[in-house]
C-alpha cells in the first residue's frame, strides 16, 4: 500500500514485523510488543537514523540485519531472545515541568 | 513534523489542567500535525472541559540537510514571523523538541527576554531518536534553553549541563 493513515491495525494482526529503521516505525511496533526486524540499509540513511536502531539491538529488543543478509536472519532468527520494550514515562516530565514552573 | 509532533504531544499527555492556554506553532509545509493536534486536543477537552489551545504556522525554517549559510537566511525568513507571533502570545513556557520551526521561535523568545518584553522559560527535550548525537536544533539550544532534556544516559554524559529522566515519550 501507499500510505495509510495509521499502521496500528495492520501490526495489531502481525506475528512479525520487517521494518527499516526509521524511529516511527521501531516504536510503533516495539510498543505493541511485536518482534522486530530491522533492515538497514547504510546506503540510503544517514548518520542519525541509524542511532536508534542500533541503541535498540544493543539493548535487545530488535534483531538487525542488511539486506543481502534478512533471508539468512529470518532463517536463523531466535525471537525468544528479544526482550520487552518497556514504555516511555511522560509523568516523569510532567512532574519535572511542575517544578520548573512552580506548580506544585 | 511527524515524528517531532507524536512526540512533543506525548510528553504534554501528562501535564495538568494549569498548562492551559496551549499554543502550537508548526511549520506551514506540514500537513499531517493538524490533525495530529486537534484529535489530541479533543481527547484532553474531555478531561479538561477548560482546556484551551490554538495554532499558528510559520514559514519552515530548514529542509532536511540544507546548507548552513542558506538555513540562516531562511531562519531568519521565518523570524519575520515568529517576531510577532512570539510578541503577540507572550508566552511564559515553551516547550519545544527540534525541528527546526522551534529555533526562530525559541530566537524571538530570548530577544522579548532581552528587551525586557517578556521572559519565558524554554524548555527543550531531543527526540528520543537522538542516542548519541544532538540535532542541529538542539546544539544551538543547548546554549540558550533553561532546561534542555535528554533521552539517553550518553547524551548526558556528552551534554553535562543537560537534565536525564530517562525515556520520556
Amino acid at each position: 500500500f501507499r500510505f495509510k493513515d495509521s499502521l496500528a491495525e495492520d501490526l495489531r494482526s502481525a506475528d512479525l514485523v520487517i521494518s527499516h529503521a526509521g524511529a516511527g516505525s521501531c516504536l510503533e511496533t516495539l510498543e505493541k510488543g511485536k518482534p522486530l526486524v530491522v533492515v538497514i540499509n547504510e546506503k540510503l540513511m544517514n548518520n542519525h537514523q541509524l542511532e536508534l536502531a542500533k541503541q535498540l539491538h544493543r539493548d535487545g529488543h530488535v534483531l538487525c540485519c542488511n539486506c543481502s543478509t534478512l533471508v539468512e536472519t529470518l532463517q536463523s532468527m531466535d525471537l525468544s531472545t528479544l526482550k520487552p520494550f518497556p514504555p516511555g514515562q511522560p509523568e516523569k516530565f510532567a512532574l519535572f515541568l511542575d517544578k520548573v514552573v512552580g506548580f506544585q | 513534523t511527524g515524528g517531532h509532533t507524536t512526540e512533543i504531544l506525548r510528553l504534554l499527555s501528562c501535564l495538568s489542567e494549569s498548562y492551559s492556554p496551549i499554543h502550537y506553532i508548526f511549520a506551514d509545509s506540514d500537513k499531517m500535525s493538524e490533525a495530529k493536534i486537534r484529535s489530541f486536543e479533543q481527547k484532553r477537552a474531555e478531561t479538561f472541559s477548560n482546556s484551551k489551545f490554538t495554532l499558528d504556522r510559520i514559514p519552515r525554517s530548514r529542509e532536511v540537510r540544507q546548507s548552513w549559510t542558506s538555513s540562516v537566511v531562511t531562519t531568519l525568513y521565518s523570524m519575520l514571523y515568529s517576531l510577532p507571533l512570539t510578541y503577540k502570545l507572550k508566552p511564559d513556557l515553551i516547550l519545544c523538541n527540534g525541528p527546526g520551526t522551534c529555533v526562530p521561535v525559541c530566537i524571538s523568545a530570548l530577544l522579548l527576554g532581552l528587551l525586557g518584553i517578556q521572559r519565558a522559560i524554554i524548555v527543550y527535550v531531543e527526540s528520543i531518536c537522538r542516542v548519541e548525537t544532538l540535532s542541529l536544533s538542539g546544539k544551538i539550544l543547548y546554549y540558550f534553553s533553561d532546561y534542555f532534556i535528554v533521552q539517553w544516559p550518553h547524551l548526558k554524559e556528552k551534554y553535562p549541563k543537560s537534565v536525564y529522566l530517562g525515556r520520556i515519550v
